[in-house]
């Protein structure tokens, strides 16, 4: 039995088997598109012209909707979209500046937009630069981690307000604050500009954080259906993927970050049988995981093997390989599994990380054994009211021998099951190996 | 074959503007219908500019006229059978039959 959090389970939608590793190059081309051409042209105007730049790649986009439709796409989308939003972008700046001081405050920019060739950010490092930098620039440690994401999520990945607190469980009203919020922030900042290297350096584990966020919020939730998870994840990763690429964000954690998104996306297909229902780490089809992605996973996570700092995206990935490389659930090596969840209780404490390293020690040796490890623990309130808390003790109680305590919890834990899925999954589990 | 000059109508006033991903879908549904209509699509049109002049034997005045609830958003020129055809053409063709927008299809006349 496993209740780890890289094994949480989820419903998704019925039939929907695509893997990840297949999605279609260019199924996002629009969303993708407007996180690249803001951050290009952010950078070359100043972050404090964000909105309008927003505006500009909006429009741009329209622009192009009606065009294409009746003209056909361009042999370079990209750059057609580029040359409309500059282009647009530089009227809206001119109009605003239009009485003067603020013009020749930006004239060189403008200027040097203007001219400029319009593919040659496509061509150079520019893009990637420029999102790498949009990236630290929506991490900024004075707003809320809640809003960097939704920051993120606007500028980086082209979700506008209605699909972020879709994404997030947010009220669009909650969303459209943090926004402003953090546009505003931006404008103060503004005028000492540009984040320097140094100081990226020092942001580098917010970043981290955000992206790990991110990640997690697709990988975990349990309340969207599978595409939109997906979707998070995958805009974790190409963000994460970018992030490694660049001497900045080129750094141990960050591979540590980038392998578990990796090792844990490999296993998403396999967690849920034909009909949609939820399966347990024990009852998956190790087949269906994703061998490539896998070992891109390891790749990372060798990489990640360097410094003198252990992470907690260090333990996390580490948990994550265990699993990948056991060629079944008896044959995982849970002292490995429980060693990293203790490490990762030390680096990033929280009670769900004990009471994982619970499990992974009742599997290693034996279910008193486990016990002992929740011995004296209080469980924060929303820890001892979720299932995940009632089922694990009911499954430990009832290993070790302790009948009527493995009753109590496992009522509590189908009492406190959120959907039909996990009741169903609870009933199941909690009855394997019941003598009665 | 007769051809059908197909009006777009669309209620006047701004909209929250479509995501990045609702284009793409916009786009793809819109790709989808040209390709399964393309025989019936004489001239794509376009979209129309909001501004425009509204010319009479007094003169030009500024138009359309800003209290009008409709205005013409878009035009396209398609060929039909009849005008069931049309009407079917039109039908399918995304964003035009919407909650607020319309399309009026008219035959244009031959000698």
């Amino acid at each position: 039995m496993s209740w780890r959090r890289g094994t949480r389970l989820e419903r998704g939608s019925p039939g929907d088997q695509r893997p990840l590793s297949g999605w279609v190059k260019g199924e996002h081309l629009f969303r993708h598109e407007y996180g690249r051409l803001v951050a290009v042209l952010s950078r070359r105007v100043g972050v404090q012209h964000l909105e309008a730049v927003e505006d500009a790649v909006q429009s741009a986009m329209m622009a192009a909707l009606q065009s294409w439709q009746v003209d056909g796409e361009p042999t370079n989308p990209s750059a057609w979209l580029y040359r409309v939003a500059q282009r647009r972008l530089i009227d809206e700046l001119r109009r605003r500046a239009g009485r003067g001081r603020i013009l020749a405050q930006h004239s060189g920019e403008l200027g040097a937009a203007s001219s400029n060739d319009m593919q040659e950010p496509f061509l150079s490092g520019e893009v990637r630069d420029s999102m790498l930098r949009m990236l630290f620039v929506c991490c900024d440690g004075s707003i809320p981690l809640e809003s960097q994401l939704v920051f993120a999520l606007k500028t980086l990945c082209g979700f506008n307000v209605g699909e972020i607190a879709e994404r997030l469980f947010m009220s669009e009203s909650n969303v459209y604050k943090r926004l402003a919020r953090a546009r505003q922030r931006l404008r103060r900042l503004a005028s000492h500009e540009d984040v320097e290297a140094a100081q990226l350096v020092l942001r580098l584990p917010s970043v981290q954080k955000v992206l790990y966020l991110l990640f997690t919020e697709g990988y975990l939730s349990s309340r969207a259906d599978q595409a939109i998870r997906r979707e998070l994840c995958e805009e974790a990763i190409r963000l994460t993927t970018l992030l490694v690429d660049h001497p900045v964000g080129a750094h141990p954690e960050s591979f540590a970050l980038l392998a578990l998104m990796h090792l844990h996306t490999a296993r998403v297909a396999a967690r849920e049988d034909a009909s949609g229902g939820l399966l347990l780490l024990e009852e998956q089809d190790r087949g269906r995981w994703d061998r490539g992605r896998i070992q891109t996973g390891l790749g990372w996570l060798a990489r990640s093997a360097s410094g003198d700092h252990f992470s907690r995206y260090h333990a996390e990935a580490g948990i994550a390989a265990e699993h990948c490389l056991a060629p079944s659930f008896a044959q995982t090596r849970w002292d490995r599994v429980a060693e990293c969840y203790a490490m990762l209780e030390r680096e990033a404490p929280s009670a769900i990380h004990r009471l994982n390293r619970a499990v992974a020690v009742a599997e290693w040796k034996g279910a008193a054994e486990g016990l002992v490890v929740l011995e004296g623990f209080e469980p924060p309130t929303w820890l001892a009211g979720s299932y995940l808390w009632s089922a694990v003790l009911a499954d430990l109680h009832r290993r070790a021998g302790q009948v009527d305590a493995a009753a109590r919890y496992c009522q509590a834990a189908l009492e406190a099951a959120p959907t039909p899925e996990v009741k169903a999954l609870l009933a199941r589990r909690l009855a394997i190996g019941d003598p009665s | 074959m007769p051809k059908y000059l197909c009006m777009q109508r669309s209620a006047s006033g701004d909209c929250e503007p479509p995501s990045p991903a609702q284009m793409q879908s916009m786009y793809e549904v819109f790709n989808a219908w040209r390709e399964k209509y393309q025989k019936n699509i004489v001239d794509m049109g376009g979209r129309l500019r909001a501004d425009g002049k509204i010319v009479s034997s007094e003169g030009a005045i500024d138009g359309p006229f800003p209290e009008a609830k409709e205005v013409i958003g878009g035009f396209m020129i398609i060929e039909a059978a009849n005008m069931d055809e049309a009407v079917e053409v039109a039908r399918q063709c995304p964003g035009v039959v919407a909650p607020g927008s319309s399309v009026e299809v008219r035959e244009i006349s031959a000698p």
